[in-house]
């Protein structure tokens, strides 16, 4: 039964990686329409 | 950031620590799965997740159809939750995969679940897709909102279906309902209503997020749009008619 | 009653454009055909695995050929804002979408005689149950007429329409899939007793489609 940590390891891995890398380009994306919007009053 | 969303956040990632460390160290082996079902303590609760992202947006759509309750907001409400929905059927898609693996032997089984999780999937990936390609908040609107509510109504007929063809051409061998995972004791049933919960928080802080990505790259467009606008006005005074 | 003949009026409208253009006769038909051919090539037209799954066969090659069907209903309204002169002509909602529908389903029925006729050459099928076929086929049609052209308004004006009305109906239309495909296995198997549930089956979505598009049309239609 130890053999499957591997798949056990890859699911929480996978899990984290695309829920981190998501809530990152929320971040990355909020944080850029952020600093458009005052540019362009004027 | 506002502070509720960062609460939201802070929550979302401390419930999740402590998932990790209950469903990995504190749970107990399962009798027949070993340590593989620990899988579940993700499966099931990115399954709930998607469903109830699914249901938000068709609750979201209804209420920007329904003139006397037409806002924006719920539109990109029902944008955003179908967008954390669609990532979590993938999810859902993959945890069943790498959990079905270890146990079943495959990496897809043709039963009810998995196939109905499959269309679903590509039901909301279409929706997202129309969302792209409104002209105007109106019309996106429109279109999405039937475009959500036909895909919420019709999960339960493609269900309802797939179970009865399931049943049809059910081998003994393959799919056996023995193996599915007893939540026997205190810590596995505590720890997979945890994992719920935790999903909730994230849930909520994701669509929260989105929609508030949503709203300012929609104030930025109108805001763009104005602008245009009175460019060409003023562009159209200099030339001569 | 104002609603048939409206809709009765638009779907003659649709047909008789097909009767001019012959688009559906001369290149959805002969796709149909050529998805039958690439099936032999890509199965193994030896030892009978053909004529096992040509329920499946035809019901996948009808249902891409329907996707075609559908955009060249809504393309036929992009030309001469043929879509507005719609709209002004002051029919109701619902006549539009049943109108659509029906001209869609006609050329579909069309489609399932001549694929049904090719499948049973193609395949060595042979054919038992013609009552169930008929019936299957009858209540599949509707369906997916209908399905189809909820979508196609709900994309039509929609820049990358070609490609985001396939992905739009084909997980829709899941039900007519596996109602067609095991009606028909009930039907050549010869135990058709086992058939008859799956056209309830369709049936049922048939009718939850068109309800759907009488309900949707006419807000649809309303802006641009």
């Amino acid at each position: 039964m130890d053999d499957n940590w591997g798949y056990v390891a890859a699911g929480y891995l996978i899990m984290a990686v695309t829920v981190g890398g998501y809530g990152a380009w929320l971040w990355v994306r909020t944080r850029r329409a952020r600093r458009s919007l005052p540019d362009i009053d004027g | 950031m506002s502070v509720r969303l960062k609460l939201l956040g802070v929550a979302s990632i401390v419930s999740l620590a402590v998932l990790a460390v209950l469903a990995l160290a504190v749970a107990p082996e399962d009798a027949r799965q070993g340590d593989a079902y620990r899988l579940l303590y993700l499966h099931v609760p990115a399954a709930w997740l998607a469903y109830l992202a699914f249901f938000v947006t068709a609750v979201a759509s209804a209420l920007w159809l329904w003139p006397r309750t037409r806002s924006t907001t719920w539109d990109l409400l029902a944008g955003a939750s179908a967008e954390v929905g669609v990532v979590f059927t993938g999810l859902t898609l993959v945890m069943g995969s790498l959990w079905g693996r270890p146990i079943w032997g495959t990496w897809w089984e043709w039963d009810a679940r998995v196939t109905t999780t499959a269309v679903l999937f590509f039901l909301y990936l279409g929706y997202l897709a129309l969302r792209r390609t409104g002209a105007t908040a109106a019309e996106r609107g429109k279109r999405c909102a039937i475009a959500a509510i036909i895909a919420f109504v019709d999960v339960p007929i493609v269900h309802f279906s797939v179970t009865w063809w399931e049943t049809l051409h059910q081998d003994a061998t393959v799919f056996n309902p023995d193996l599915d995972v007893q939540f026997e004791g205190f810590w596995m049933p505590f720890t997979l209503v945890w994992s719920v919960f935790a999903f909730t928080l994230l849930y909520a802080f994701l669509v929260s997020a989105r929609l508030q990505l949503a709203e300012l790259d929609e104030g930025r467009e109108e805001r763009e749009l104005e602008i245009a606008i009175a460019d060409r006005i003023r562009s159209d005074e200099v030339v001569p008619v | 009653m104002n609603l048939l003949r409206d809709s009765l009026l638009v779907a003659g409208k649709d047909l008789r454009i097909e009767r001019r253009s012959r688009v559906a006769l001369q290149q959805i038909l002969p796709f149909g055909g050529i998805v039958l051919i690439m099936f032999g090539f890509a199965l193994d037209p030896d030892r009978g695995l053909l004529a096992r799954v040509a329920p499946g066969l035809f019901w996948t090659a009808v249902l891409l050929a329907s996707l075609l069907a559908v955009t060249r209903a809504f393309a036929i309204e992009d030309t001469n804002n043929a879509r507005d002169g719609l709209r002004m002509a002051g029919l109701d909602g619902a006549a539009i979408f049943l109108g659509k529908a029906a001209a869609i389903a006609a050329q579909l029925a069309l489609l399932e005689v001549v694929l049904g006729i090719g499948v049973v050459v193609l395949y060595d099928v042979e054919v038992r149950g013609i009552v169930l076929l008929v019936c299957t086929a009858v209540a599949a049609t509707i369906g997916l007429a209908a399905t189809g052209t909820v979508y196609g308004v709900l994309a039509s004006g929609v820049r990358a329409r070609e490609t985001l009305v396939p992905l739009l109906v084909l997980p829709a239309v899941t039900p007519v899939m596996l109602g067609g495909t095991r009606a028909f296995e009930a039907a050549l198997d010869g135990v058709p007793s086992d058939g008859w549930p799956w056209v309830q089956l369709l049936v049922a979505f048939g009718a939850l489609a068109v309800i759907a598009g009488i309900m949707a049309f006419a807000p649809l239609l309303e802006e641009g």
